[in-house]
């Protein structure tokens, strides 16, 4: 279970001026389709879902419409904060259940697929980012160094 | 999406287990991307603010170098003639006459017969594709017709759209031609079915400056009522002799390329200013301003404006009293930015006052020691500019013009009003009521402009009423940029061709294109923490009253952006640039880029102004020979210095001189001189990549 701790008054600092970064047309607010991002460019890794919720189910035109300030915004980070985050063990766990040889590695094809298909899908271009360099000559992705490769960002 | 029908419990966990799991990595992918995102944001942000601060540096002293240039002349005997020369359309053309330069047999490069043809034009891309030169008769040839085909045509080009035929427009190309190269094969040479508008800044910074003008020029000379070329800020002699243009020319051309300069000089005064396509879209450089009215541009006298750049500026409607923080995109909401103020260039730790007289007294004596040594009597107030740009009728005065600076330098910004340009140094920002406003009053729907280096080569703006078209690929770093081209048909709807020249950022994936340009991006910045650092150690000493060396981070922030006044997110920058203590204080004095380095003042104040001190280098390098006497030297640095009121006394300037001169021959290789600070840059101990 994951505890959470309060931001100090100088991660807050940090967070507004990141949060400013993102500010494309100069009212000190950003549009409620930017919060996920925002978000996981200071550290969090919510779900499209979970956003929406904590948004209050927007229709999609607010979401394209709809502004928010930083004082709007710090209470929803820390909603976010709060939720579990998944370690390093959770993600190798996670793709291990594609391992079906039990080898350390998944086909990456079969990769593409799930992650096209279930969830909250990828699109193609996405995934190609995402695979670019990981598959060896067999098409395989040996996921642990994977895993590695993208939490180091 | 479901995992088809349940057969048991095992497979509805597994399938249940899949969900998750694809839930997890799509998480974590967009994490991922979001924090390339931002790190992308900051590099750009990090490249924008040096360059726009380099520039809004030499603005400050433009008419400074415009007074050397006008009265820095030599004693050589040609230049007696030309200051003897009366404005004389006839003798400038005797000046610029090529028919007494030879061509060899041995060169080896392109032959040109006049008048243009298509054959010639070909011939002149293929050679520049093959890195040839072209000889300088023909150079001279051709910037002669250039310049007598610009002296007939207007200051606004109309042109009508067509609908068998798309119009192209191109943004900055800076001098890099594998970029024009690139939008030739993807879109076809011009030619009278394929129209072309080319946007300005053609030259400085990339390499090739020149081959594009001389490409530019042949078809403009080829066809000329569908070719049109818009002049750019960058067209403008005295900027060129900072960013490159003047060098490349110079290193290019030995013996001729004086000449060259001089007429290039002529040619971009006489570029024209806009063009309009069927009264409704409306292509210029930089943007527009609450004053622009598209009539008084038209018939200004173009050739014969004074760009001065003076920091009182017209009083503008809008917003003009409010201390917005206008710097880009970055807006923090932490940093508190200090109201538009016309300071003083900054100072070193070390400097004293001189009084502005003596000042004055100092740089007057200058001038006119220079001008007895070159065998003028008259004092400079009396005499008109010899060398103006003006023509055979007229006076030889320069006027000043707002509404052409405000055309070539101004940027948009998101919110309503017209503010001086202050980053820049020139023209204006701009809001959308304004462009509702002048577009309205002029009937036009839509404003084309280049000027600001655009991620994907363009972008949009005040309600997709101003588009920014910007063709230079790479501008900044390998990968940072795309370049982007415009067509438009009779429907004047904008459709847009992407490109980024150079197989190898391609091949690169998202992270390390971003990684490559960050990292290009931190070292440009640390370079500018290491050349403020005293400036910087006592503005952190007054938030450390007790010495201790450490100093919250909130602190390091706003008294690093209080030096160096770039607007940058340098709380989300700082874990790159500093090292932290356990507790998240920031040790300014541990820090890598602040070294304990004796006496670097004068290093620091010269490494400061090197781009300065190069640019009046190669003012009083009269000779283009690259070299420069001691004494020279010695009075270049005093005139900068006296300018820039810090003072240095002679023994540490002559110490200085002896160890620059590298070959010990008692002159100093202007060219050695600068790349001693490239060295500065890459020696160890001074900037050391902090590990991630």
């Amino acid at each position: 279970m994951h505890s959470h701790t309060e931001f100090t008054p100088d991660q807050i600092e940090d967070f507004k001026e990141a949060f400013g970064l993102f500010d494309r047309v100069g009212d000190s607010q950003v549009a409620y389709n930017q919060v996920a991002d925002i978000m996981r460019a200071l550290g969090q890794n919510p779900t499209n879902k979970s956003v929406n919720k904590i948004l209050g189910n927007p229709s999609a035109d607010d979401l394209a419409n709809k502004r928010l300030n930083f004082d709007a915004f710090l209470p929803m980070l820390k909603e976010v904060d709060a939720q579990p985050k998944g370690t390093y063990d959770d993600y190798v766990e996670g793709l291990r259940v594609f391992d079906k040889e039990g080898n350390g590695t998944v086909m990456g094809a079969e990769l593409r697929i799930v992650l096209s298909t279930l969830g909250e899908k990828m699109n193609e271009q996405e995934i190609d980012a995402l695979m670019a360099g990981q598959e060896d000559e067999n098409g395989s992705v040996h996921y642990e160094a994977f895993v590695k490769h993208i939490m180091s960002v | 999406m479901g995992c088809g029908l349940r057969k048991s419990e095992v497979q509805q966990k597994k399938c249940d287990r899949a969900i998750r799991a694809a839930l997890l990595i799509q998480r974590w992918y967009r994490q991922y991307v979001a924090r390339l995102e931002i790190r992308r944001r900051c590099t750009w942000n990090i490249f924008q603010s040096i360059e726009y601060a380099g520039q809004q540096d030499q603005i400050k002293l433009y008419n400074f170098f415009g007074f050397l240039m006008d009265h820095f002349t030599p004693a050589s005997s040609e230049s007696k003639t030309v200051t003897l020369i009366t404005h004389s359309f006839i003798q400038w053309e005797r000046y610029f006459c090529y028919k007494s330069i030879d061509v060899p047999d041995s060169y080896t490069g392109p032959h040109l017969t006049f008048p243009m043809t298509f054959c010639g034009v070909s011939k002149l891309v293929e050679a520049f594709k093959h890195k040839q030169q072209l000889h300088a008769r023909y150079v001279l040839q051709i910037l002669g017709e250039t310049w007598r085909l610009l002296r007939i045509l207007p200051n606004i080009s109309h042109l009508s759209s067509c609908h068998t035929k798309e119009i192209t427009i191109c943004g900055d190309l800076h001098g890099q031609l594998e970029d024009l190269l690139l939008i030739f094969y993807k879109n076809g040479l011009p030619s009278p079915e394929k129209p072309y508008v080319f946007n300005g800044d053609f030259v400085d910074r990339g390499k090739n400056s020149l081959e594009i003008l001389l490409i530019l020029f042949g078809f403009l000379l080829l066809y000329p009522n569908d070719v049109h070329l818009n002049r750019g800020n960058h067209e403008d002699h005295i900027v060129n002799l900072r960013y490159g243009f003047t060098k490349e020319v110079l290193g290019k051309y030995r013996v001729h390329g004086k000449k060259i300069l001089k007429l290039l000089q002529k040619i971009f005064s006489w570029l024209p200013l806009a063009t309009v396509i069927d009264h409704k879209v409306l292509i210029v450089h930089g943007g527009i301003s609450d004053t622009t009215d598209l009539n008084v541009i038209a018939r200004v006298d173009r050739h014969k404006v004074r760009k001065t750049f003076h920091f009182q500026f017209i009083v503008r409607n809008g917003d003009a009293g409010v201390p917005v923080d206008f710097r880009r995109r970055v807006r923090s909401l932490t940093h508190h930015s200090s109201t538009p103020s016309q300071g003083p260039p900054r100072r070193s730790l070390h400097n004293l006052h001189i009084s502005h007289q003596q000042m004055n007294w100092s740089v007057d004596n200058e001038l006119k020691k220079r001008r007895r040594l070159a065998g003028f009597d008259q004092s400079y107030g009396e005499r008109k500019k010899p060398d103006s740009d003006s023509d055979p009728d007229s006076e030889g005065r320069l006027i000043p013009s707002v509404q052409m600076v405000d055309l070539l330098w101004s940027d948009p910004m998101p919110q309503n009003g017209c503010i001086p340009n202050e980053v820049r140094g020139g023209g204006c920002y701009w809001g959308p009521d304004v462009t509702e406003e002048v577009l309205g009053r002029h009937n036009l729907q839509l404003l084309i402009r280049s000027h600001e280096c655009k991620q994907d080569g363009y972008e949009f703006c005040h309600n997709r009423r101003v588009l920014t078209i910007f063709s230079a690929s790479n501008y900044y770093e390998v990968g940072s940029n795309r370049g982007a081209y415009i067509r438009m048909g009779a429907d004047l709807v904008p459709h847009f061709v992407q490109y980024q020249a150079s197989r190898t950022c391609r091949e690169l994936t998202l992270r390390q294109s971003v990684g490559w340009t960050e990292r290009s991006a931190l070292q440009a910045l640390r370079r500018q923490l290491f050349v403020h650092k005293s400036d910087l150690i006592s503005a952190f000493r007054e938030f450390d009253p007790n010495n201790t060396g450490i100093i919250s981070p909130s602190h390091w922030a706003s008294a690093t952006e209080s030096v160096l006044k770039l607007g940058l997110p340098w709380r989300v920058l700082r874990p790159q640039l500093v090292s932290s203590t356990k507790n998240g204080m920031v040790d300014y004095q541990d820090c890598k880029t602040m070294k304990n380095i004796s006496d670097t003042s004068l290093l620091e104040t010269m490494y400061k102004n090197h781009s300065n001190l190069e640019t009046i280098f190669r003012i009083i390098d009269t000779d283009h020979s690259g070299l420069i006497s001691y004494e020279e030297f010695r009075q270049t640095w005093k005139l900068l210095s006296s300018h820039l009121k810090t003072e240095i006394s002679d023994d540490v300037i002559a110490n200085l001189a002896q160890s620059i001169d590298f070959n010990k021959d008692g002159s100093i290789d202007i060219n050695e001189f600068m790349e001693a600070f490239r060295l500065v840059d890459l020696s160890e101990g001074i900037l050391q990549e902090i590990p991630q």
